[in-house]
């Protein structure tokens, strides 16, 4: 294999990485501070991405036509819209679902998710079809060899590894960040120390939808292609990661991302002329993992209470 | 209970809808109501299709309704089959136990068809395919009640590859999706590929709703085709052709059936779609006299979606269905004779002969070139005129 | 009397349902359903009911079979009807393998498509080879399913809670792409499947009551039936026996369980193990009533649908699980009416529902073990 083959694999993998995290940081906030899984999060990073889609239509119709205003605009619209939606579902849905089974929340969600993917493909004008997202960022490239390395992946890259860094940074240096850390430990104590636990809550899930929905846009201008489904597959493999990495931990989002994008990549690159096997591989490599390490490869740092 | 009150409000909303026109018709006139299926996908992933279908045949019905000459007033029962051969049968069963239901059209999906075939033998029900291309849900059986009015996938990758060879065009890579419908163009395309000289490079199955083909056209550029296939639907297409771009691979794109809609400049722009070819059965809606029709009544009708690349075919499957109702009347088994001696049965897409397993053998296969974000007919295109050029064999 | 008087007024209740075709029949037997239950709430007849149920058990469960049969052969001769009660008595088998693991033991398996689906194709098979006596191929189903599920004891023992939840969901993902990419069992094309024989018994002919004319259905539905009964007997068997016991403290606390000397790992490995076996069986006498199976019938999806009837219908909770198949199986089925817009509209009735009942439908009730003495309150 020639190094531009190697360096393509790469620098895919690692975009795909980036994606994934951008995904699986949400149900790792999500699960740090109410122990559930929001399985619409994939669709609700769908609708971001939708959102985006109509304020750049929008943009157009008023005659705003340079890209980086268009960019601007666009993510403004979706991650605040995204983040909305997010505090409502926690508030309306999950909210006062806590003393119900988890696994209940766990239904709700699904069922909401498919109704959102339902409601996106009947209302949305046209939306059972795809849509071309626009390309807002430069396609300038750099030709190594036979590697083409494009401007648009590395804003992509750097910006969304940005993000991550920037969310890290608010989890553990600010004041909304101790305070979700609060929760996260031990809701009552919490309680009683003075944190506002249910605007705490909405904060959390408002940042984690928003970061799906910046996914989701990333998602868009990589591919210039949007549909409904888009969500449920970077779900499903969101969820994956996080848990693979460890739910509750960044690190652990980060780290189950990009391993499952590696194992991706390196199960169409390796398996030659047996593409379609590279989920197969992917999975089962997912499964020895959780065999292997049954709390994600960073665990949470808890103990049973006897 | 507000929001039972809410929900069954809701349900009442819907279905009115539906069923306003019908119950208009009804009142206005006191012929005999026959009831007439149809069975698509009109929930997830294809849904776009199966709608256009389900369009289309709502109009087939409609247009005779309104004809003063027709001995019946028909009424349309669409079914969703959600693309899964167990509510395939399950509503195929519905359908053929429903004593006042005399014939149907269905499905574009084949692995529901090669569900639901024995459903309809058994129970008796005349049941033509408008949109699943799979040869054995002909040919696999002997069943006079099931017959087909498009072409089998057999017939278009035969005039593709012909088409294609004779440009010039040598080496060619496939991406097909892990559905009978990817593969079995898969197998198909590559089998007269083979036969007219040229080779199959490579072949990457991928699965129907995969997003990142990075890794396949990754593969793909390193053994530099001259031409790159994908065999699947619409969201593949783009998504292939669309990163097929990122890498720098300057190739033909070439699709099949599957992928000729109006969705696929949607979701690409004009200018990436440029030059990608296709293949479909049947003439263009616009070059056949009943075509023009068709395309302008669906206007008119105002629908919500577009008739997709099978509207065609669900319209000339409804009609050829009504017109044999109003031949040998609303009974079973004479729509099954009738449609045993169909010969030359006019209708929008050309000519309709039935062979002695239902399969409609006057398979017209069109070439199609994606121009100025248009499918133009291969030969009245200025590719094929010289004013344009494809990618040049290498 | 209140119990009886329940099981006679649901399966007149589910006639009903069977029968409507209109729009407005559909509506107002929901909307009937809804404000029956309210009623029932607001007068105490629920506590009425729960406590008739409570006292006499078998003689209820007994005749709620006999109401079954009942239904079943007063729909003889309409085949549509009978694959729906089949369908349905089918997916409540399902869910009840699926109780046993996270009902009992807090097992979550997001694969049960899966299972269920190597239950069918092993009967598409087998069938094909005539030596095997197709009833052996029920059995045989269910021990596949339970033989694929053993190279994922070791991850399920060792993980517990949502770190389980993603191995099974993997797992659903990987068994359906494999059969999809691989040819030998049909690919996406899927299998065709022989159906059921017994000796001197073709479940392919309509069998003849009395000179009159049947579906073939009937068949399946009886054998369904019966199947659904013993299946249900077992559970209820399981969850009075210590096993049952076990498996409760569990998914109570595991910690305390090992405490008190219950081997942990032995406890769910039977209840996987015994789940999938049920699931298996089930779908082979899926696979062979609908005669056709693909991988597009055993998706992720379809492995929602059976955690969903777990869950609505409470968990742990048979009965609920029965309410729960009919609503998932037949609403779908019913909102055809709605076409493109069925599954929107299910998916909001099951929030709703699930907001309004957080426990579901019908909630498991502590252990009771002395089920015929008349307990306090």
């Amino acid at each position: 294999m020639d190094f531009g083959l190697i360096a393509q694999y790469l620098a895919n993998g690692i975009l795909l990485g980036t994606m994934y995290a951008l995904v699986a940081v949400g149900f790792t906030l999500f699960f740090g501070v109410l122990d559930v899984i929001k399985f619409s999060h994939g669709d609700v990073l769908m609708l971001g991405t939708f959102i985006g889609f109509t304020a750049w239509l929008g943009l157009e119709a008023v005659g705003v036509t340079n890209p980086w205003l268009q960019l601007a605009g666009v993510l403004l619209c979706s991650l605040a819209g995204t983040a909305l939606i997010g505090a409502a579902i926690a508030n309306w849905l999950i909210l006062p679902l806590k003393r119900a089974p988890q696994l209940n929340t766990l239904l709700i969600t699904l069922m909401l998710g498919t109704a959102i993917r339902e409601a996106v493909r009947l209302f949305y004008p046209n939306g059972s079809n795809p849509k071309a997202f626009p390309a807002l960022l430069p396609d300038a490239s750099v030709e190594i060899g036979s590697f083409a390395l494009r401007a648009d992946s590395v804003i992509l890259v750097v910006s969304g590894l940005a993000l991550i860094g920037a969310l890290n940074l608010v989890i553990n240096r600010t004041r909304l960040g101790l305070a979700i850390r609060a929760v996260a430990q031990d809701e009552e104590t919490a309680r009683t120390m003075g944190i506002n636990y249910t605007l705490v809550v909405l904060a959390t899930f408002a940042i984690g939808s928003g970061v799906a929905a910046f996914a989701g846009i990333m998602n868009g201008l990589y591919y210039n292609e949007i549909n409904f489904g888009m969500g449920l597959i970077l779900g499903l493999i969101g969820f994956s990661a996080a848990i693979v990495g460890g739910l509750g931990n960044l690190y652990g989002a980060i780290l189950g991302g990009f391993l499952f994008a590696g194992l991706q990549v390196v199960g169409s690159a390796l398996l030659p002329f047996a593409s379609a096997y590279k989920d197969v591989f992917a999975f089962a490599v997912v499964i020895a993992l959780m065999a292997w390490k049954p709390t994600g490869l960073i665990p949470e740092r808890s103990s049973d209470r006897v | 209970m507000k929001f039972n009150t809410r929900k069954s409000l809701r349900a009442v909303v819907f279905s009115v809808g539906t069923s306003a026109s019908l119950l208009a018709a009804v009142a206005a006139q006191a012929k005999d109501t026959v009831e007439l299926g149809f069975i698509g996908p009109l929930t997830g992933g294809v849904s776009s299709m199966g709608l256009g279908g389900r369009n289309s045949a709502e109009l087939a019905v409609q247009l005779r309704n309104a004809d003063p000459n027709s001995k019946y007033h028909y009424e349309l029962v669409a079914l969703d089959d959600e693309c899964k051969p167990n509510v395939g049968v399950q509503v195929a069963t519905k359908l053929a136990t429903d004593r006042k239901v005399v014939g149907t059209i269905a499905h574009y999906c084949s692995a529901v068809a090669m569900g639901t075939v024995d459903v309809y033998h058994r129970f008796g029900l005349p049941m033509t395919v408008w949109g699943a291309v799979l040869p054995d849900i002909t040919y696999g059986n002997d069943y006079p009640e099931i017959t087909r009015v498009n072409g089998t996938m057999i017939n278009q990758n035969e005039k593709a590859a012909s088409v294609m060879t004779g440009l010039g065009y040598k080496t060619f890579a496939i991406i097909h999706d892990t559905t009978d419908y990817g593969k079995g163009h898969n197998t198909y395309l590559t089998q007269f590929l083979t036969e007219g000289g040229a080779s199959v490079v490579g072949a990457f199955g991928v699965t129907a709703d995969q997003q990142d083909f990075t890794a396949e056209l990754t593969q793909v550029k390193a053994l530099n085709p001259d031409v790159v296939v994908y065999a699947g639907l619409t969201p593949g297409g783009v998504r292939v052709r669309q990163q097929m771009e990122k890498l720098g691979i300057e190739a033909v794109f070439e699709g099949v059936s599957g992928i000729k809609s109006d969705a696929f400049f949607e979701g690409l722009g004009g200018e990436l779609a440029e030059g990608t070819m296709t293949f479909l059965e049947g003439a263009p809606a616009e070059k056949l006299p009943g075509g023009a029709y068709f395309l302008k009544e669906y206007e008119a009708a105002g629908f919500d979606s577009p008739p997709e690349a099978y509207g065609p075919f669900a319209f000339a499957a409804m009609d050829l269905l009504i017109d044999a109702v109003e031949a040998s009347g609303p009974d079973r088994k004479a729509i099954v004779e009738y449609m045993g001696g169909v010969k030359e049965h006019a209708s929008i897409t050309g000519p309709i002969t039935f062979d002695d397993h239902g399969q409609n053998t006057v398979a017209l296969i069109t070439a199609y070139v994606a121009q100025d974000g248009k499918w133009v007919v291969w030969e009245d295109s200025e590719y094929a005129s010289g004013a344009r050029k494809l990618v040049a064999p290498k | 009397m209140a119990g009886a008087l329940v099981v006679l007024g649901a399966g007149h209740y589910g006639w009903a349902l069977l029968m409507a075709e209109e729009t407005w029949q559909v509506v107002g037997l929901l909307a009937l359903a809804g404000m029956a239950t309210i009623a029932a709430y607001k007068t105490g007849f629920v506590r009425r009911v729960e406590r008739d149920w409570a006292e006499a058990e078998p003689q209820l469960n007994r005749l709620a079979f006999a109401v079954l049969i009942g239904l079943i052969l007063v729909l003889a001769g309409s085949h549509f009807a009978l694959l729906m009660i089949s369908t349905v008595l089918l997916y409540f088998i399902a869910s009840l393998g699926l109780n046993i693991q996270f009902g009992f033991t807090g097992l979550v398996n997001f694969a049960g498509a899966a299972f269920f689906g190597a239950g069918a194709y092993t009967a598409a098979v087998l069938g094909a080879q005539a030596l095997i006596p197709p009833l052996l191929i029920l059995i045989a189903g269910g021990i596949v399913a339970m033989a694929i599920s053993l190279p994922l004891l070791v991850p399920i023992v060792r993980t517990t809670g949502h770190y389980a939840a993603v191995v099974t969901i993997a797992f659903g993902v990987l068994f359906r792409t494999f059969l999809e990419v691989n040819e030998i069992l049909g690919g996406p094309q899927g299998l065709m499947v022989e159906s059921m024989k017994l000796p001197g018994w073709d479940f392919y002919n309509a069998p003849n009551l009395f000179g009159f004319e049947t579906s073939f259905y009937l068949n399946y539905a009886l054998m369904a039936a019966g199947l659904a009964a013993l299946v249900f007997a077992l559970f209820r068997r399981l969850e009075r026996s210590w096993i049952g016991l076990h498996m409760d403290a569990v998914r109570l606390d595991e910690t305390a369980a090992a405490c008190f000397g219950i081997s942990v790992r032995k406890t769910k490995i039977l209840a996987f193990l015994l789940g999938n076996l049920i699931l298996g069986v089930s779908g082979a006498l899926y696979g062979m009533m609908i005669s056709f199976i693909a991988p597009a019938s055993f998706t992720f999806s379809d492995s929602l649908l059976l955690v969903s009837i777990v869950l609505l219908g409470g968990l742990g909770s048979p009965w609920g699980g029965v309410v729960a198949a009919t609503i998932v199986v037949l609403l779908p089925e019913k909102l055809q009416l709605l076409q493109e817009y069925r599954f929107l509209l299910f998916s909001i009735l099951v929030i709703l529902v699930l907001l309004f009942r957080p426990e579901g439908l019908l909630p498991r009730h502590l252990r009771n073990f002395f089920p015929n003495r008349r307990t306090g309150a």
